[in-house]
């Protein structure tokens, strides 16, 4: 399949969303759930910081832009993986930034037949500017 | 906050694990609530088998949250600098599931390392894999 995709919009910003104070009752809560027990993840005080995997939890308002090709609206995608760049750490009182983008759009042909694979990236920053993340989502579409 | 394993004491090949888990659905559950997630996929096994799942799965995120655990406990928390995956299958609540990982190369000059990590089930079958950075003392 010859995928007909408008490659301007790759890198576009098309979503800004800001989120409330981080709570550390919520990252401990979170790295429990995991097994976590490093004091850092699970000790309130001053040296709390969340756990690394923290910021995928984050989300935008909107998954795609509104002039994503008609092919992925309400296409069933699956979750086929992520890539997350670490920068800063996220400790209680933070304030997320999170800007959305369609890092990259690509074809490939599986024992399944054809897919095509959606990059969301969204870029984690906080109230200080600081790069937290970057966090690229893969959705895989089947054709 | 910085990881305690000493750059000089790793070497290409060094293992990390094999660590074993069961998964319990309750801490499937606790994480999904945790993370904010609300799909009944990751909370009840009816729900997901009427998604057509063969019952409750565990979210991929929460994949990354365990082999990050894995990474932590082999380096010491902070040395993270990277982490990717691909979701190959699903990850079940209360089966056998084993975090591995290995270190594939090494940086002198950042002092990082390059891993494979990945989680499989008792038959060995690679559910999960990835490749992480990690910052090393």
């Amino acid at each position: 399949m010859a995928l007909d995709f408008d490659r301007s919009l790759l890198g576009r910003e098309f979503d800004r969303s800001e989120h409330e104070p981080v709570q550390a009752a919520t990252l401990i809560a979170f790295a429990r759930s995991l097994g976590a027990s490093d004091p850092c993840y699970v000790e309130d005080g001053p040296d709390l910081v969340a756990h690394p995997t923290w910021v995928v939890t984050y989300r935008g308002h909107k998954m795609f832009p509104d002039d994503m090709p008609a092919f992925f609206r309400g296409q069933m995608s699956f979750d086929a993986g992520k890539d997350v760049d670490l920068g800063a750490p996220i400790r209680p009182g933070d304030r997320i930034t999170i800007v959305s983008t369609i890092h990259d759009v690509y074809e490939k042909t599986g024992r399944s037949g054809g897919m095509v694979f959606v990059v969301l990236r969204l870029t984690l920053t906080n109230q200080r500017g600081d790069l937290v993340a970057h966090v690229d989502n893969r959705f895989l579409y089947k054709v | 906050m910085a990881a305690t394993r000493s750059y000089d004491e790793v070497f290409e090949g060094d293992e990390l694990g094999p660590m074993a888990l069961q998964l319990p659905a309750d801490q499937v559950r606790a994480y999904a609530r945790a993370a904010d997630i609300h799909f009944p996929r990751f909370t009840d096994d009816e729900a997901a088998k009427r998604e057509g799942l063969p019952g409750m799965i565990a979210p991929g995120n929460m994949s990354m949250g365990l082999l990050t655990t894995l990474i932590d406990g082999w380096a010491g928390p902070g040395g993270l600098r990277r982490l990717g995956t691909t979701f190959r299958a699903i990850v079940r609540p209360d089966r056998g599931l084993r975090l591995c990982g290995a270190v594939t190369e090494k940086h002198d000059d950042a002092r990082t390392v390059e891993l494979d990590v990945w989680i499989e089930s008792d038959e060995g079958d690679r559910l999960v894999i990835g490749t992480a950075t990690v910052a090393l003392a």
